[in-house]
């Protein structure tokens, strides 16, 4: 009896592990697809040239500096313009409006939010920015994407300062030490890895956004570093490139693609060192 | 270090001492809530000067909450409040004009698990200490090494005063933690179950450490080990159920109790 019993157990072991071990292989394998298309079809296309020169009209030769340029410098506004507010918010839930009622309202609207589809946050910018501009704007691109870093950095934030002990904040108190000195000097700082996480991540989502930028900045196929034109970003472009019917813009697609993803790659294994850093100290 | 202590002639000290008795804090009909639960019930209690008294009894008594009623830690959570008195030098510190912040500064607190912040050994001391006062680096390292003297830890830590405080032993988490309560040179120290999660050899020398130190200090220690408190306390207060049962002198306590509640406690029939 016990040993048919067994027996029995055994085989419907097996019987989920394969089923576990195939559904991993299927998660997996797409991964590896859509990578090793990116290198196969984008690291022939890298060269000097493509961080070197500008976007070309189809048939000449050129690069990709002006998207890769714009992307960076949108990116980083978003997230000069989103960090503090998501930090101070996140603090403020976290800290100082633990136990309030807003902070469980604030905390839901910003879950919808994290959620949102980021079309939405670009049509959004366009009625409250661009409309009311008369014209595109690199500015209103960065306010795109600083509305979707929020919600993240503020998520991350809260979640980070609440796994700091209380015991923690106790024993600072019980020193005499104000609260303003706490957070700052004892919660933040056994929150960092953590926090910092969360805004490479906001980093990393906002890094390959599309949709929110065609309402905004548009593209540009000059140079331009005007943050009230319109700019170029490596999302629109290889939008636009993919899209048309010319190889060699295609193939600047292609490359532009592949630079978001390492970038990506990058930024989140640089998050997973932090966190994995943190949990060992 | 055994329970024969107590039987020693402490006799004699306690009734002498006596004689320059002076009340630092009383604590008198003191109610405390957890929103609708009362947690204390009318408490009423002397703290003497340079004394350490402690505080026993069974687990969910009022023993750590009688004790975060004394330097006002309950005010950092919601629905909790503390009713009735507690003069400090005379002044009510449940007072709603009490600044904590100052209260806190003269009524240090070591808790049951080690908490050192996340920074150096040499930080974890020097931050209590530049908030409160102005002091050149060189009186800061100063004030830096005595707390860590004091506290038994120097010569173990020395050599290594930038390291993280959370590469310490437990034992030495713990020194490091009455270290930097010590720093910020308060009057009275409260100890939360300081000792129970260490091993015996740290514990020995917390109590040592007590004993020097109370020679500066008002000293309260909650303590689950009734042997420590016979061992570090001249005073003990036995609390059951939110009511203090019976206070008197350490020895007292331990050897003819008035109460049998008391009686039945000390001697391990319940709790």
């Amino acid at each position: 009896m016990r040993a048919s019993l067994y027996a029995r157990r055994r085989r419907r072991n097996a019987v989920a592990m394969s089923l576990s071990l195939l559904a991993t292989m299927i998660g997996l394998g797409w991964l590896v697809l859509i990578l090793g298309a990116l290198l196969w079809q984008g690291l022939s296309g890298v060269s000097f040239k493509v961080f070197a020169e500008m976007t070309p009209p189809p048939g000449s030769d050129g690069g990709l500096l002006n998207p890769i340029v714009g992307s960076l410098i949108m990116t980083g506004l978003a997230v000069l313009i989103g960090t503090p507010v998501g930090i101070l918010a996140g603090t403020y839930m976290a800290e100082y409006g633990r136990y309030a009622r807003t902070t469980s309202i604030v905390r839901f609207i910003n879950d919808i939010l994290l959620s949102a589809p980021s079309i939405i946050v670009g049509l959004f910018i366009y009625e409250v920015v661009v409309a009311p501009m008369g014209h595109f704007s690199a500015l209103a691109g960065a306010l795109a994407l600083a509305v979707i870093v929020v919600p993240v950095v503020i998520r991350t934030t809260e979640d980070m300062l609440l796994l700091v002990p209380n015991a923690l904040r106790e024993a600072a108190a019980a020193l005499g030490i104000p609260r303003a000195y706490i957070i700052r000097h004892v919660a933040y700082r056994a929150a960092k890895a953590g926090i910092v996480t969360g805004v490479l991540l906001a980093i990393a989502r906002i890094s390959g956004e599309t949709a929110p930028l065609l309402f905004t900045a548009l593209n540009n196929q000059f140079w331009s570093t005007n943050l009230n034109a319109p700019m170029a970003s490596l999302p629109a472009v290889i939008f636009q490139f993919a899209l048309s019917p010319y190889a060699d813009w295609q193939k600047l697609a292609w490359t532009g693609a592949l630079i978001i993803t390492l970038a990506v790659l990058t930024l989140s294994i640089v998050a997973r060192v932090l966190t994995g850093s943190r949990r060992q100290s | 270090m055994n329970v024969a202590m107590v039987n020693v002639p402490q006799v004699d000290r306690v009734a002498s001492d006596k004689v320059g008795l002076r009340e630092r804090i009383s604590i008198r009909k003191l109610d405390f809530y957890y929103g609708e639960g009362q947690a204390l019930k009318a408490i009423s209690l002397p703290l003497y000067d340079r004394k350490v008294t402690a505080f026993i009894g069974p687990s969910g008594c009022g023993k750590s909450t009688l004790l975060r009623v004394l330097n006002r830690m309950y005010d950092l959570y919601p629905n909790q409040r503390a009713e009735g008195e507690v003069l400090f030098d005379g002044a009510n510190i449940l007072a709603p004009k009490q600044d904590l912040n100052l209260l806190r500064s003269r009524i240090g607190m070591v808790f049951q698990k080690p908490t050192p912040f996340p920074m150096t050994i040499y930080d974890n001391i020097a931050f209590g200490i530049r908030l409160y006062e102005r002091l050149s680096k060189s009186d800061v390292d100063g004030r830096v090494e005595e707390s860590l003297k004091r506290a038994g830890l120097w010569n173990e830590v020395k050599d290594k005063l930038q390291a993280n405080g959370l590469s310490l032993s437990g034992g030495q988490q713990q020194r490091l933690c009455i270290a930097r309560t010590v720093a910020v040179r308060p009057e009275v120290i409260l100890l939360d179950e300081p000792c129970s999660a260490l091993d015996p050899i740290s514990t020995a020398k917390i109590e040592e450490l007590i004993e020097e130190l109370k020679a500066d200090y008002t000293i309260v220690i909650v303590t689950h080990n009734m042997q420590q408190a016979a061992r570090v306390s001249e005073f003990t207060a036995f609390m059951y159920l939110g009511e203090l049962i019976e206070f008197g002198d350490t020895q007292k306590i331990f050897t003819t109790p008035n109460d049998s509640r008391t009686q039945d406690y000390i001697t391990g029939r319940f709790g």
